[in-house]
């Protein structure tokens, strides 16, 4: 029996091998959130100055969204990649678990997420005159990590979705910008309507974005349940309850991997994408 | 050019342009999901950052207009886009008839598209966001969106034109329909933007045909007449015009060296 | 036949046992009114395959050759039947089969193009648990076995057809398994580089390895396969050896008659004389050929320069019954 993390290691690896050799592919993904970002930057600077959290936000928010771009799109396509690249046969008949392999992949595209983040980063510090510290830069890792496999985890529910469905692909297109507005990424959940709550509570990275934002301003309040509690505690229930969601995730996802292979095993054929 | 990266390109970006394969239920569906959320997230930014009800005005107006860019700009880019990688390009320049109005014909349903698109996107506007629209002059407005909506057909055709020199329309598509949102007077007058990039972004705005009709829009929306607005409106159509133009040279150019070098099919 | 199965593969068994396998897929037509047919892929098919054994499959394209390996391979389930691959059930023990087996879809797919073979390798090598100390070795072994030793790190796009399907044959080598199934594997290569696989199939099975290989090249089974079925339409119409199911011709000799003006009227007429068992018919635009099947031997081409008396005739050759006239008698109408 293959080595789990091994397995996920090299698919990552091979995702991250074949982004290397065409790297401007990322373009269509991060542009969306990265243009959404830059607006939201100058909004921020027109009426109230860099003086806000609104460096959190733009910042954290932007990277935060180019992960949901890509986890919708790449993610969602990781399976249908595998067989425009007439890999998908031979991969899914390795002794490997299939849902493993995907995961690797659902993890890069996470990752490129981050490199949405760091071009905003870069664009907030230089252009817009943002500054942004890092109170616990360890919590920051942790909290991020845990963020990328919460968004990872959702990334492989979208993957076995769209080869079963072909509403489900439908569905998704379009998905982009209320995730962007759900998720909290841009402004506080506080600001919509309350019959939306529950939708963003139901999303693990909402709960991931504000324990980042968390760990880095003491100034800043959490904007999830917890908004009475000290930053502590709010973090460590922050966290707590996205591992559970992702948990949740990983559950379904798994479910739902096994339909993806019955499938193939059945009908010889996955929804066409 | 392999299998995979059309399939990559048309995947991850063609899916918009699979409105037309859609029903026309979950097609009116897509507009109104999509026409809501972009405006609701600006407006959001907007009131988290301080602004008030005139942002909000500023801001769902420009996005209402934005909204005809996706089916004019983007839509017409894939199509003259695509045609490199169905194939059919070839087919399509050996048949005599004249190219502008072919490929202007396929631009028209876009440019109806695109006003639904700005129909639905104003209601949002009036019905969610409070837009006061008691002032404004509906015959001028309607004409300000009947032309930007022709003259945003006329940009894609100029960026359909450039792309057809490189391999991935595809993306330029996207970077220019997103970049509008920055360089147009969307979500904010030019002085907003950092001083930095102020002077390449009044440049580069009086290339978009967008900007001005956001312009005339915003105008006709607080009572300006049809007779107001008309310079701005005619400077569009000058835009307009010249984007038709160039894009026309442009294919040309490109369908005279793809006879020399034989190069039409995707790469 | 091992009821009880032995679940550890032990050697008194049979490496492979395909009991009364059969398919059906559902296709669904149509965009807007679907329309659901049922394709029956195979019927009834049964074989053993010993261990050390190199055996071949046999068949016009869509007989279900393909359908099998997927079946034997774990890709596939059947609609009903039972696959036993090394001991273990096909439906149920999966993990334990795969690790074992080598599958060689061939062609140009199944390969990463944009990275490099030790890419690949690795990738797979992982994928099938091969553990990391010895990869690096087995990765050099194959890589020189195959002759691409050079061009090791080079990206697998600039690969000739032949170079990725030698590539191909190392993924599938790359668990060290036990069996390996090869689907058409010289389908597409030019001439050489095929005799160079053959060779290297043949190699193989010195070494041990058990071989379940299909192809519609008939010389191929002929020259590599211990036993040959032969499928057609989801079914097995004969298991023999290349030399019995030859046997089975020998009454027969095949006439193979080229010429210009040959319609498929003077076949149905043909295929309605006594003495004629079979004919194929080739009927290309400038060439026609037919071959001919029957037990009168030279005595028949009088006959048959009757029936052709208004065509040109280039050309009458008689020829001895190959492994391509006993499958043209048990497959062709």
């Amino acid at each position: 029996m293959p080595n789990t993390l091994r397995v996920i290691y090299s698919a990552f690896r091979m995702a991250m091998l074949y982004w290397m050799a065409d790297p401007q592919w990322i373009i269509p993904n991060v542009i969306a959130p990265f243009v959404f970002t830059a607006v939201a930057f100058t909004l921020f600077n027109a009426y109230e100055g860099s003086s806000g959290p609104f460096g959190l936000y733009a910042v954290l928010g932007g990277g935060m969204m180019g992960m949901w771009g890509n986890t919708i799109y790449s993610s969602g396509f990781a399976i249908s990649f595998e067989k425009w690249q007439g890999t998908l046969e031979e991969v899914m008949a390795a002794p490997s678990k299939f849902i493993h392999v995907i995961a690797g992949r659902s993890i890069s595209n996470a990752l490129f997420g981050l490199i949405n983040m760091v071009a905003v980063f870069i664009v907030g510090i230089f252009v817009f005159k943002i500054s942004l510290g890092i109170y616990d830069p360890i919590l920051f890792t942790i909290s991020l990590l845990l963020t990328l496999l919460s968004v990872s985890a959702l990334g492989l529910i979208f993957a076995s979705a769209f080869v079963l469905s072909r509403s489900a692909q439908t569905l998704t297109n379009g998905l982009e910008t209320p995730l962007y507005i759900i998720s909290g990424s841009m402004f506080p959940i506080a600001l919509l309507p309350f019959w939306s709550h529950p939708l963003a509570y139901i999303l693990g990275p909402t709960w991931g974005i504000d324990a980042i934002r968390l760990t880095t301003s003491q100034q800043y309040a959490s904007q999830t349940f917890w908004t009475g509690m000290g930053t502590n505690s709010a973090l460590f229930l922050d966290l707590t309850v996205m591992i559970l969601i992702t948990a949740a995730y990983a559950a379904i996802a798994t479910v739902l991997f096994k339909m993806v292979e019955t499938r193939a095993r059945t009908m010889g054929t996955l929804v066409e994408a | 050019m392999n299998n995979l990266r059309v399939f990559v390109s048309s995947a991850v970006f063609s899916f918009r342009a699979q409105f037309n394969w859609l029903s026309p239920s979950m097609w009116l569906t897509m507009k109104f999901v999509l026409s809501f959320s972009q405006m609701a997230f600006f407006v959001f930014v907007g009131i988290f950052s301080g602004g008030g009800a005139s942002a909000v005005s500023f801001i769902a107006i420009g996005n209402a207009m934005q909204s005809l860019s996706w089916n004019t700009v983007f839509s017409v880019v894939q199509i003259t886009g695509q045609d490199k990688w169905d194939g059919t390009l070839p087919l399509v320049l050996a048949t005599p008839a004249n190219r502008l109005p072919l490929f202007v014909g396929r631009a028209m349903v876009h440019v109806l598209d695109g006003l639904v698109s700005v129909a639905i996107s104003f209601a949002f506007a009036a019905f969610v966001f409070g837009v006061n629209f008691a002032h404004a002059d509906p015959f001028a407005l309607a004409v300000t969106v009947l032309l930007t909506s022709f003259t945003m057909a006329g940009f894609g055709l100029l960026i359909g034109g450039f792309s057809f020199h490189f391999r991935n329309p595809i993306v330029f598509a996207n970077i220019f329909t997103f970049i509008l949102l920055i360089f147009c007077g969307v979500n904010f007058p030019f002085s907003a933007l950092p001083r930095l990039v102020q002077p390449i972004s009044y440049a580069i705005s009086y290339a978009f045909p967008l900007t001005y009709g956001i312009n005339a829009a915003r105008q006709a929306i607080n009572g300006a007449s049809l007779f107001n607005i008309s310079p701005i409106l005619a400077e569009q159509i000058v835009v307009g015009l010249l984007s038709i133009a160039m894009g026309y040279l442009l294919f040309e150019s490109f369908e005279r060296s793809a006879r020399k070098t034989g190069k039409m099919e995707a790469q | 036949m091992n009821e009880l199965g032995s679940q550890d593969g032990s050697s008194s068994g049979k490496a492979i046992v395909a009991e009364h396998l059969c398919k059906t897929f559902e296709i669904t037509k149509g965009m807007l009114r679907r329309k659901k047919t049922q394709v029956v892929a195979l019927k009834d098919v049964s074989f053993e395959v010993d261990y050390g054994e190199l055996f071949g499959l046999v068949g016009p394209n869509g007989a279900g050759k393909t359908t099998t390996i997927k079946i034997l391979t774990t890709m596939l389930i059947p609609t009903s039947g039972r696959a036993t691959v090394l001991g273990y059930d096909s439906r149920k023990d999966v993990t334990k089969i795969r690790e074992k087996i080598g599958i060689v879809l061939g062609g140009e797919r199944g390969l990463y193009t944009r990275v490099s073979a030790v890419d690949n390798l690795r990738y797979f090598a992982d994928l099938y648990g091969v553990p990391r100390n010895i990869q690096d070795k087995r990765i050099k072994e194959l890589l020189e076995f195959m002759g691409l030793s050079d061009k090791a790190h080079v990206r697998v796009e600039t690969y000739s057809k032949g170079m990725k399907q030698r590539l191909h044959l190392a993924r599938g080598l790359i668990n060290d398994p036990e069996i390996i199934f090869l689907d058409e594997p010289t389908v597409g290569l030019d001439p050489e580089i095929a005799i160079e696989t053959r060779s290297m199939i043949k190699g193989l099975v010195e070494k041990g390895k058990t071989i379940l290989l299909t192809t519609h090249y008939m010389f191929e089974a002929d020259a590599l396969c211990k036993r040959v079925a032969i499928i057609r339409n989801g079914d097995v119409v004969a298991l023999d050896t290349p030399s019995g199911l030859k046997r089975y011709v020998m009454e027969t000799s095949v006439v193979e008659v080229e010429g210009f003006g040959i319609t498929e009227k003077e076949v149905a007429r043909f295929r309605e004389m006594k003495d004629i068992i079979s004919v194929s018919a080739e009927l290309g635009e400038n060439k026609q050929v037919l071959k001919i099947q029957t037990p009168k031997g030279s005595e028949i081409i009088s006959e048959v320069q009757e029936v052709l008396k208004d065509s040109h005739i280039y050309d009458i050759k008689i020829k001895e019954p190959t492994l391509e006239d006993a499958y043209l008698k048990l497959v062709a109408t």
